[in-house]
């Protein structure tokens, strides 16, 4: 059962592409993560080209966050003034990230720029999720109340100029920061092919303080419409997003995530963190295994970019 | 560790929990499979699957080399082992030998030849002609590689029967060539990253060397040098604007591992006695072109030799075009890309779109 992708010019066994997609789907679903962290390496690590993997993945990426955004717009969850916000510093950042792509790929860098990315912000992301999932858990055990905390009061951030109100999330904060924030995650949307919904919630919760039932609909709002154009760019700039393959792991990934979802209400939410760190630093330590244990090819060819 | 008692305890309560409720299991929705325990054992299996794919992928053995086998071609290690042992000496190439070395292997040759055989006309008047068994080959969603049959005759042939010998006949089949970055791995500060890279000039996407027997007893590095036949000898050049002048040895190690590379994918091929006479003067080869072939003209060029000397070419070509859905996409993402971009963009809306509207009327 092979199929023969148009852009990445190889054959692909389907079964194999759809599994992927329902294995990745079905974590994500569960975890109600996009499922980008796992799904690139994944598709580069299977002989994909990196950049068409990242190309490809920001449309599958598509696929599973808009049902989400959909439902969550419907629960009147998404506060649309602060995602339009953080959807401007997104596609500036995202539109920077393609041209980083486009730049890396002819000095030969990229996949060591990707590699380095997943490791740094994996580990930071899987490192903390763990700490606080055990915390949480050993709270839990010691019967103490688990409290859903909103630290701190005021921080440097909130000194910011260029203030803006934002209704939904009862919050009155400088756009500055909003920006950066949806810049920093569409860049990185860019680069490593993710949603940046590992990045952007926990940094909406902790550093802008947005409530949490608005920050899951909200991210996900900026997740859609960054990727969306995400995809875009990436066609246009460096014509790398193959749609047969998207076609394939979207197949997969949609349904394997209903399972997944229905799967994860049946666990604890600290549970939950605890297992997604150990996915996420596992995924990180394969990454920095291959950057830093002799290769068994130290050559590798490239066509030249920009000759097509 | 007072909980570890506890926690083995439970495990196995909860692993006899599981077990019988998969034995109550019937063959029902899948949905409400996905249920309680099952739930964790589901996740548990997803893990292990995800954690075993991310460990092993670009382990375990080599299916192009599998592949290759399965056709009659050598291993790419055994191209490799090829390269090294006719390699010529390292000073200078082929084409710097001086002329009587060149006609004191040409005669040496041209001896061992005639001890074996009786050469009859040593005027050389037979020519060569070869065509491919197919003009155009489709390349479609379906295609997974296609054999092609390169097949000529000798003009003028003086071999009494096909197995005289007398005559010996490489084919080369060369797709595009194009430019090519090689790079190098280095360690730096404990990390393996392209430290050295090597623009290289036409190198073919597509080689494969199909000959009457291993070229080495064929003719001599001169020859072979001239016409770009065999691994040691196809053009791979610098491109003359690359600034760095590396020495060559270090050239060389980057050309061979190009030549490897390409082996590794299946794109440059060895059957040293892929070429058969079938009569007097009628001689052909299979090749299978694998899936990765790169797109384009792919050239067969066909050498006619006898004694070491080469007495006609010939060449004949077949055209490899994306055809049908492919080639629709193809044009399209190049074509039009702002189109294409926006296509796939609304072709995954409507795939989430699709997806939820399902699954949700099944849950509520």
């Amino acid at each position: 059962m092979n199929l023969y992708l148009p852009i990445a010019e190889m054959p692909v066994n389907i079964l194999v592409f759809l599994g992927m997609g329902g294995a990745v789907g079905f974590l994500s679903g569960m975890f109600g993560v996009g499922g980008g962290f796992l799904m690139t390496p994944l598709l580069i690590f299977s002989g994909i080209p990196p950049a068409v993997a990242i190309g490809t993945e920001a449309a599958q990426i598509v696929a599973s966050s808009v049902s989400g955004a959909i439902a969550q717009y419907q629960r009147r969850n998404v506060d649309i003034k602060m995602g339009i916000v953080l959807l401007v510093g997104g596609i500036i950042g995202s539109a920077f990230g393609v041209q980083i792509v486009k730049e890396l790929r002819q000095l030969g860098q990229f996949e060591l720029f990707v590699s380095l990315a997943y490791v740094v912000f994996l580990g930071i992301i899987g490192s903390l999720m763990m700490v606080e999932s055990l915390n949480t858990m050993r709270k839990a055990r010691a019967g103490a109340a688990v409290s859903a905390h909103r630290p701190g009061q005021h921080s440097w951030i909130h000194g910011l100029p260029l203030k803006m109100r934002f209704h939904r999330s009862k919050l009155y904060i400088s756009a500055i920061p909003v920006l950066a924030l949806g810049a920093i995650v569409g860049f990185l949307g860019a680069i490593m092919g993710v949603g940046g919904g590992f990045i952007i919630v926990p940094a909406m919760i902790y550093l802008l303080r947005v409530p949490t039932n608005v920050v899951v609909g909200t991210s996900l709002f900026q997740i859609l419409f960054v990727t969306e154009a995400t995809t875009i760019m990436h066609a246009v700039q460096n014509y790398t997003v193959d749609i047969v393959l998207a076609l394939l792991l979207m197949i997969g990934g949609v349904i394997g995530a209903q399972f997944g979802a229905v799967a994860g209400e049946k666990l604890k939410g600290e549970q939950l963190r605890f297992l997604l760190a150990g996915l996420v630093l596992l995924v990180c330590l394969r990454v920095a295994w291959n950057l830093v244990v002799m290769p068994s090819e130290l050559y590798s060819l490239s066509s030249v970019v920009g000759g097509h | 560790m007072a909980g570890t008692g506890q926690f083995r305890q439970k495990f196995r309560q909860r692993f006899a929990d599981a077990n019988s409720s998969i034995r109550k299991i019937k063959r029902e929705d899948l949905r409400s499979v996905m249920t309680g325990r099952n739930a964790a054992f589901a996740l548990g299996a997803a893990i292990v699957v995800i954690v075993i794919w991310v460990f092993n992928v670009g382990g375990g053995e080599d299916p192009t080399t599998a592949a290759l086998r399965k056709t009659g071609a050598s291993s790419p290690s055994a191209i490799m082992k090829e390269m090294k042992e006719t390699q010529a000496p390292a000073e200078h190439s082929a084409l710097d030998t001086p002329a009587e070395v060149i006609e004191k292997e040409k005669a040496e040759r041209r001896s061992v030849a005639e001890s074996d055989r009786t050469v009859q006309n040593p005027l050389f008047n037979e020519s060569v002609e070869v065509d491919i068994s197919t003009r155009s080959v489709a390349i479609t969603s379906a295609f997974s590689g296609q054999r092609i049959v390169v097949f000529g005759a000798v003009h003028n042939s003086l071999q009494a029967t096909a197995g005289q010998g007398l005559y010996d006949v490489i084919i080369v089949l060369e797709g595009l060539k194009s430019k090519l970055v090689s790079r190098r791995k280095s360690n730096v500060a404990g990390l393996w990253i392209n430290t050295q890279s090597v623009e290289f000039e036409s190198v073919p996407s597509y080689y494969t060397l199909s000959s009457t027997r291993p070229i080495a007893g064929i003719s001599t590095p001169r020859v072979f040098d001239q016409h770009g036949i065999g691994f040691n000898h196809i053009r791979i050049e610098p491109a003359a604007k690359d600034p760095k002048r590396l020495p060559p040895e270090e050239l060389k190690s980057f050309r061979d591992g190009i030549i490897r590379l390409k082996a590794k994918e299946g794109l440059y091929q060895r059957k040293p006695a892929g070429v058969e006479f079938i009569g007097r003067s009628l001689f052909r080869t299979s090749i299978d072109l694998p899936a990765n072939v790169p797109i384009g003209k792919v050239v067969a060029r066909t050498y006619l030799f006898r004694d070491a000397e080469l007495i006609a070419e010939n060449t004949a070509a077949v055209q490899l075009k994306r055809e049908g859905l492919e080639a629709l996409m193809y044009s399209f993402a190049f074509d039009y890309p702002l189109y294409y971009g926006v296509f796939a963009v609304a072709m995954a809306v409507s795939a989430g779109l699709a997806a939820s509207a399902v699954f949700s009327r099944g849950s509520h």
